[in-house]
């Protein structure tokens, strides 16, 4: 009995191709199963850059692309992160050497909120004012980064690598670099999010603030 | 990869603790599950069901599953219990990985997923005898 009502279970389930962005020139990227339409919504899909492009040196990084929209039998995703994968940076990591981080919140031009991690290693171990200096460099590029270019434009020159490099040509002059990496993309906030808690936020003036002096 | 290929793809999720082993194949979204097993059915005794006989036994029928749910292979996500606990993944992982391939589902993209903290709580004491 009940293994007769699992297989009409799964007879009305089908299949749904899920689609890449246009800014991934709407790939396949693989299939999810499901009863009904509205419940692929909102599933997320993780493929790496290998795939997609069909060349192996993008291994390394993870894509996740979000199912926003289902048409009859395909369903249309947006771009929502970004990662490189956890035993490629491990490989990177080396005794003697530093490792800086940053984590960075920008809106972008058309108003998305991403926050990006990029990541240097040096030759040898560098002292702390130098990895200062380079975190520095690391902010500054990604706030000029996104000061000029929209969500779609950030992300491109994530994935061809010209923000890294871009870092990496700033911060070689302060301390001999290995490796510049974007570790981490994630999409915080949408236009409409972004602007609904603008409509949201209150001014609080200088006089209402209660400071002890 | 020979994922654009046709034929579909999934996910096998394996949880490989030092007490037990955890197979669940799901769609490439990790949302709906075709496949599952664990320790508990194909040995009897509690401190087997971590073992790679274990791990192999269950493979197999997983195998057999998701063969017939029409998937091509499988990318695997291996983790181990992870957090303020071991980080390593239990004897049950390797089988798994070798089993599935011997019982002719291909084997994608293999990735360690155990949890990572970035600090948290402490650690459990050593166990002492």
């Amino acid at each position: 009995m009940s293994e007769r009502s699992v297989s009409k279970q799964t007879q009305e389930k089908r299949w749904y191709s899920v689609l890449a962005p246009e800014q991934f020139d709407r790939d396949e990227i693989g299939e999810t199963l499901a009863e009904e339409p509205d419940q692929v919504v909102g599933r997320t899909i993780t493929t790496t850059l290998g795939d997609l492009n069909q060349d192996s040196s993008g291994n390394n990084t993870k894509l996740t692309f979000k199912i926003t929209d289902v048409g009859s039998d395909t369903a249309y995703t947006e771009f929502v992160k970004y990662e490189l994968t956890r035993d490629y940076l491990r490989s990177l990591v080396r005794r003697g050497s530093s490792k800086v981080e940053a984590s960075i919140t920008v809106l972008t031009t058309d108003d998305y909120r991403v926050r990006l991690q990029p990541v240097s290693f040096t030759t040898k171990k560098a002292d702390r004012s130098q990895e200062q200096a380079i975190r520095r460099v690391m902010i500054d590029q990604v706030h000029e980064a996104a000061a000029d270019r929209s969500f779609e434009e950030l992300v491109d020159s994530i994935v061809e690598g010209r923000l890294s490099s871009a870092i990496y040509g700033d911060a070689k002059t302060i301390y001999p670099l290995r490796r510049v990496e974007v570790q981490k993309l994630t999409l915080e906030a949408r236009p409409e999010e972004v602007a609904a808690e603008e409509e949201a936020a209150v001014d609080v003036d200088t006089e209402d603030v209660a400071v002890d002096e | 990869m020979s994922d654009s290929e046709d034929g579909k793809w999934g996910i096998a999720h394996v949880y490989a603790s030092f007490n037990n082993t955890l197979i669940t194949v799901t769609d490439e979204t990790g949302a709906e599950t075709i496949a599952k097993s664990s320790g508990g059915t194909v040995v009897k005794q509690n401190r087997d069901e971590a073992s790679p006989y274990a791990a192999m036994q269950m493979a197999e029928v997983v195998a057999e599953e998701v063969k017939a749910a029409g998937l091509e292979g499988v990318h695997v996500r291996v983790r181990g219990p992870g957090g303020n606990l071991n980080k390593s993944t239990g004897p049950g992982a390797q089988a798994t990985i070798r089993a599935l391939a011997r019982a002719g589902v291909e084997i994608g993209r293999i990735e360690d997923v155990t949890p990572i903290p970035h600090d948290g709580t402490k650690a459990p004491k050593n166990k002492r005898i």
